[in-house]
């Protein structure tokens, strides 16, 4: 960029006179140049005042009822008359993804999205009405009316939601009656009476409590240490569990 | 099971209907069955809603509307198809129609609540704190009937019981899915939405959700059946379930509790004396203690007299019974007389 006024010295001083010069508007602007002007409107414009939230938010239903909808749609649906954008005769098959971009709203905006007081909500029937088929109870697809996907699948959520709450009707399939035996004397669902080891005073499981080895066992080990006992005859076989368990005690081996 | 009403011929359907009765007829007589949930307490000689007798009145009363019964639904549009039929032609298909009728309105049984499930099978005290989570062992055999199914629940402080209705039901659907039903009930069935629906006249749709939701010894069962009926005779709109098979289960349950005037009313407006006399019978039935009921037996009375004196006896809303009597009664004077 071509300064004027002063002349350019040698060499390393020019950025810093450069910026001196700049000042506060930055290295390479002069402090009298002013800001170019606003000649056509893709350029920043002042921001507009952000828009109210809408009054219907708390109750979606009202507006369906109001003097402010029967004036803009009267008796069609809100989006009779919607004419999608797109190039050639037919139209794609699925409609654009979405109408709010970056917190606003795209040209040509969907049935709902471009009316700032409908809002799909399970609530309010009137408006899930006019987006289901009257003959077949099916939901219309999207390329019919010309809602975006994001809303198409708000309302189908909103109308499943509405359908299982009673708001809306629902095709109910045919079940015939069940033949069963309902008199639940199976033992799977029925009282079974308790195993008779299971009676208070016994233990879970036997072998919870001491149980009485063997008597095989208690011969067997008797055969084995029988140079080391010190009784001749096996104690008498008891039933009952002693405070000392009764098998053979063994001698320790010379310690 | 759903296959068990949607196929089969004619002969199934009606082989199905006769081991059906001859199965509740073997409960009845035996007197096993569950009987429907009553005003006093059940007795031995009591009938019960699967009896022959009852069951033959409750379908009188129910009538057969074929126009009714296979109304047009809603459904994928089709282009309507035309058929060029002599009489006897017609009058074969009419016969079919109400065969395939009578296979639509079988009643649904009306049993008592089922008994909860509590049954312990073993407390192994050494597993406690090995698992943070219940298990359920569901038995998974496809020929067990879901009645005869084994699940049991593993409890993290090492009990195993046997899993309660809830959790049966749950464990079943989630393995063995019926058509109509889902895991969760719908929020519909829940006492606060119930209103919604009848405000819309929807009793009928609520019901058959209803059949295709829950057991029909289930408490959820029970408790919308009864709301249902209880909001129908509020309202006096008994013309939505005739032609129903849901209207028996309703009458059954009105002559239980003794709120019958509403019906007779409507009855009579209806011009339908032969329901009036089946539902005074049905009536005497199930209340033979009554006095209506006695000097019914003593004079043997019939149609009209039946009637009159059942109102001054037993109804509640006397004056209004009596007028629409007069009404009908003047009815038919002109119309016999002119």
């Amino acid at each position: 960029m071509r300064r004027c006024g002063k002349m350019a010295p040698a060499g390393g001083t020019t950025a810093l006179l450069r910026a001196v010069v700049g000042g506060l508007r930055g290295p390479g602007r002069p402090l009298w140049a002013r800001d170019a002007p606003q000649l056509c409107s893709t350029q920043a414009a002042t921001k507009a005042p952000p828009t109210p939230p809408s009054p219907y938010q708390e109750k979606p239903w009202a507006y369906l009822e109001s003097e402010e909808y029967r004036a803009t749609y009267g008796d069609n649906p809100v989006w009779h008359g919607y004419r999608r954008n797109h190039k050639g005769a037919i139209p794609p098959q699925r409609t654009r993804k979405t109408c709010l971009r970056k917190g606003k709203l795209v040209g040509n905006p969907c049935p709902i999205c471009r009316d700032r007081n409908l809002h799909v909500d399970f609530r309010n029937v009137k408006l899930l009405d006019q987006f289901i088929c009257p003959h077949s109870g099916i939901i219309f697809h999207p390329t019919y009316t010309g809602v975006c996907m994001r809303q198409h699948k708000l309302l189908s959520k909103a109308i499943t939601q509405a359908q299982e709450h009673g708001l809306l009707w629902l095709q109910v399939p045919y079940v015939p009656v069940p033949q069963e035996d309902f008199s639940n004397r199976h033992p799977a669902v029925g009282k079974t009476p308790p195993a008779p080891t299971l009676a208070p005073g016994h233990p879970w499981y036997p072998w919870y409590e001491w149980q009485p080895p063997p008597a095989a066992d208690i011969a067997r080990m008797r055969r084995l240490y029988k140079d080391y006992l010190k009784e001749k005859e096996p104690p008498p076989a008891v039933g009952t569990p002693m405070d000392t368990p009764p098998a053979p005690c063994v001698e320790p081996r010379g310690e | 099971m759903a296959a068990l009403g949607a196929g089969g011929s004619a002969a199934g359907l009606a082989r199905l209907r006769r081991v059906a009765r001859t199965l509740w007829g073997w409960r009845a007589r035996r007197g096993l069955g569950q009987e429907a949930g009553a005003a006093g307490g059940g007795e031995g000689g009591r009938p019960a809603f699967t009896d022959e007798v009852v069951q033959s009145l409750l379908c009188k009363m129910t009538g057969l509307n074929l126009q009714k019964v296979f109304r047009p639904v809603k459904m994928e549009l089709k282009p309507p198809k035309y058929k060029l039929m002599t009489e006897a032609q017609l009058e074969e298909a009419t016969r079919k129609a109400i065969e395939e009728a009578k296979e639509k309105l079988v009643m649904p049984p009306v049993l008592n609540e089922r008994e909860p499930i509590d049954d312990v099978l073993a407390e192994d005290k050494f597993l406690e704190g090995t698992e943070t989570t219940k298990y359920v062992f569901t038995d998974l055999t496809y020929s067990v009937p879901h009645r005869e199914r084994f699940i049991v629940v593993r409890e993290p402080n090492g009990v195993l019981r046997k899993a309660t209705w809830d959790e049966r039901d749950r464990m079943i659907q989630i393995f063995f899915p019926k058509e109509g039903r889902r895991v969760i009930p719908p929020v519909i069935f829940k006492d606060e939405h119930l209103p919604n629906v009848f405000r819309q006249d929807r009793h009928e749709d609520l019901l058959n959700m209803c059949i295709a939701q829950f057991e029909p010894d289930s408490p959820d069962y029970i408790r919308v059946h009864h709301r249902t009926y209880d909001d129908i005779e509020k309202h006096a709109k008994y013309d939505l379930l005739r032609s129903t098979r849901h209207f028996g289960g309703m009458v059954w349950y009105l002559v239980n509790r003794k709120k019958t005037d509403g019906l007779l009313i409507d009855m009579i407006h209806r011009d339908l004396l032969d329901d009036t006399t089946s539902l005074i019978t049905l009536y005497h039935m199930l209340h033979p203690e009554c006095q209506s009921a006695k000097e019914a037996k003593v004079q043997k009375l019939q149609g009209i007299d039946l009637i009159k004196v059942f109102v001054k006896t037993e109804s509640q809303k006397e004056g209004y019974v009596q007028l629409a009597l007069q009404a009908y009664e003047e009815a038919m004077a002109t119309s016999t007389g002119s």
